[in-house]
């Protein structure tokens, strides 16, 4: 049981993911993070995985459209999104199929509970094996919760995609935590997708999953393709 | 005491929590521990008790909303009902509750909070905190422990139960064990059986120095409305042809369904019941001795069974106890369900008893399915035999 990222030319030079991996991506803000954690969770839909998607910085509603706009044939029915936003905002939003309600970012017993309901909705009663989760972002839920607390959180969760084995993707902001932060969330996965500025705008790469990491790509995000040049 | 509201726990807490005492449910990661303090909070709150919610992770409106899901609303109960807001000071949103936090992070301030709630509240009342584990994270371990025993000695103070729910996060050995073990005078138990996934909930008492502990876990569903209902995954319900076995897991079932054939099962037929705090599946085997293949693969993991039996129709009993052989529910709770009481001709239960050469210990109860007579009262036994009561 392995996974693709759904990047190609990163996909080419790590090889397959193997089962139960735990993956931070970090970047800087506007670097289009969301669709690349989105492509990736879409490549997983493709791949006919499970797709469980923790969302701190948009609506559920946005987050299922994205895939919509892009896919006209999503298997809506494999996707579930928690989302944390929506409630926080004042609005009164019962839960979907879809799309389970989280009190707030704060609320990381709610957060860890709807999480663990749609794994067991696509294990047990869909017979889905293969499951991705992804956090965006991590960031949002350390702007109230101090690190200990979200470290606790996601040791347990982490250790939850390896028992799983799923594909775990853990998205946070470069420049809004200190290094004590960063190193200390890095003990818990096993790469890393690294995304920095440059003079042509954004590049990417990974690191980890080969003896050395992969070179750095300049990239173009096209609907749920990502193209990278270089 | 204070019952809890949950079905079966009071039985093994033997009536609830004394008044002055303390309660954990302590849950463990992913699973839903959070609706056991609500469920606890409400149930008070219905049966004339004061409640007060300590909100840590939430939104006072936002509880509200959560409990209107379960079916519970707490505002109807007026000023026996508060929140306390521990948490909108922290997202630096205005409240208008009667008792806020103004500093979430600062222990000190919701102790004061906790202290003029425990004065403020019509004796006994209840106290449940929504997440210990939130007010750890923010207010630091030791700190938090401090302060809960100063909130239990309270609590002995003023008459008033605290209610805890905490979840097990990887905090310190000695938190974990001084949570589960020595802060408060009983700890439930909520867990989830932890396969690939979670594959199922329960709960159970671990202590409770009121009284002895019994040492029993129930699985459990979380409906809406309802809340925490005690679940029995697999009911048998089996007996010899036309005995009344589809007609039985109808009158049970709040939705059932039958795969038939000119009235007669072929398949199987499956209900879902949910009464009295309790929640189960049930499946009906086929009496026909060409289907007993299926009876044997509908059989398996199995909690208890019901033999149906047509009470007008001695000639078939020996097939009944047949089927328990095929279904090999010896060692399981059964009850013997005696059909057809308001028929011509139809046995008693003891006669019953007699013809099948049952023992004194396997109960027979009479009923008439097409009516619901006695359907439930048979449901409650066996639940009562499944649970250990």
């Amino acid at each position: 049981m392995t996974y693709k990222l759904g990047i190609s030319r990163l996909d080419e030079l790590i090889g397959d993911i193997k089962s139960g991996t735990n993956i931070m991506m970090i970047g800087p803000p506007i670097s289009r993070k969301d669709d690349i954690t989105n492509i990736i969770a879409h490549q997983g839909l493709l791949d006919a995985n499970a797709v469980v998607i923790v969302s701190t910085r948009e609506p559920g509603n946005n987050v299922l459209e994205w895939f919509e706009r892009y896919d006209s044939d999503v298997p809506v029915d494999r996707i579930g999104i928690v989302d944390c936003v929506t409630r926080t905002l004042g609005f009164g939003a019962s839960d979907t199929d879809n799309i389970k309600m989280a009190s707030s970012p704060v609320d990381l017993t709610g957060i860890g509970v709807k999480i663990s309901q749609f794994l067991e909705h696509f294990w047990m009663e869909m017979q889905l094996r293969e499951t991705r989760l992804c956090i965006n972002s991590l960031s949002t839920i350390l702007m109230y919760s101090n690190l200990q607390t979200v470290f606790r959180f996601l040791h347990v969760f982490t250790g939850r995609m390896k028992a799983a084995n799923a594909l775990g993707i853990y998205v946070i902001e470069e420049g809004m935590h200190d290094e004590k932060t960063i190193v200390t969330l890095k003990q818990l996965f096993d790469g890393m997708i690294e995304i920095r500025g440059s003079e042509e705008g954004y590049q990417i790469r990974a690191v980890g999953f080969t003896p050395k990491p992969t070179p750095w790509f300049d990239y173009e995000v096209d609907g749920t393709n990502i193209v990278l040049r270089g | 005491m204070i019952a809890t509201g949950i079905p079966k726990l009071d039985d093994y807490l033997h009536g609830g929590v004394p008044i002055g005492e303390t309660l954990v449910y302590y849950a463990h990661p992913g699973v839903e521990g959070a609706v056991f303090g609500m469920q606890s909070l409400f149930h008070a709150l219905s049966t004339g008790i004061s409640g007060v919610y300590v909100a840590s992770s939430t939104e006072p409106r936002r509880i509200r909303e959560q409990l209107g899901e379960f079916g519970w609303d707490v505002d109807a109960y007026g000023d026996r009902f508060a929140i306390i807001d521990a948490f909108s000071g922290l997202i630096g949103a205005d409240s208008h509750e009667r008792y806020v936090v103004a500093d979430p992070g600062d222990v000190r301030s919701l102790t004061q909070c906790i202290h003029n709630a425990m004065e403020d509240l019509r004796e006994p009342g209840v106290l449940v905190f929504e997440s210990l584990s939130t007010i750890m994270d923010l207010c630091g371990e030791s700190e938090t422990l401090d302060a809960i025993e100063e909130w239990n000695q309270y609590a002995m103070l003023y008459d008033h139960v605290m209610i805890y729910n905490f979840t097990a996060w990887p905090y310190s050995d000695d938190t974990l064990l001084s949570i589960k073990e020595n802060i408060c005078d009983s700890t439930v138990s909520v867990g989830g059986i932890v396969g690939d996934v979670i594959f199922g909930q329960y709960f159970g008492v671990l202590k409770a120095n009121w009284t002895d502990v019994v040492r029993k876990y129930i699985l459990f569903k979380v409906l809406k409305p309802g809340g925490v209902r005690a679940y029995i995954p697999k009911i048998l319900v089996t007996g010899p042809f036309d005995a009344g076995k589809s007609t039985f897991v109808h009158a049970l079932s709040t939705r059932a369904v039958s795969v038939d054939r000119f009235g007669t099962t072929i398949a199987l037929d499956h209900g879902h019941v949910d009464h009295k705090g309790f929640a189960a599946d049930i499946f009906g085997t086929p009496g026909q001795e060409r289907f007993d293949p299926i009876i044997k693969l509908l059989s398996g993991e199995a909690m208890g069974v019901f033999l149906v039996l047509d009470s007008t129709r001695s000639e078939d009993f020996a097939r009944g106890k047949q089927m328990l052989e095929i279904t090999r529910s010896f060692g399981l709770p059964v009850v013997i369900v005696a059909n057809k009481q308001d028929c011509d001709g139809a046995l008693t239960p003891e006669n019953i008893r007699d013809k099948l050469d049952m023992p004194e210990n396997i109960l027979i109860m009479p009923a008439v399915a097409t009516t619901g007579e006695g359907v439930f009262e048979a449901f409650e036994t066996l639940i009562d035999m499944v649970t250990g009561v």
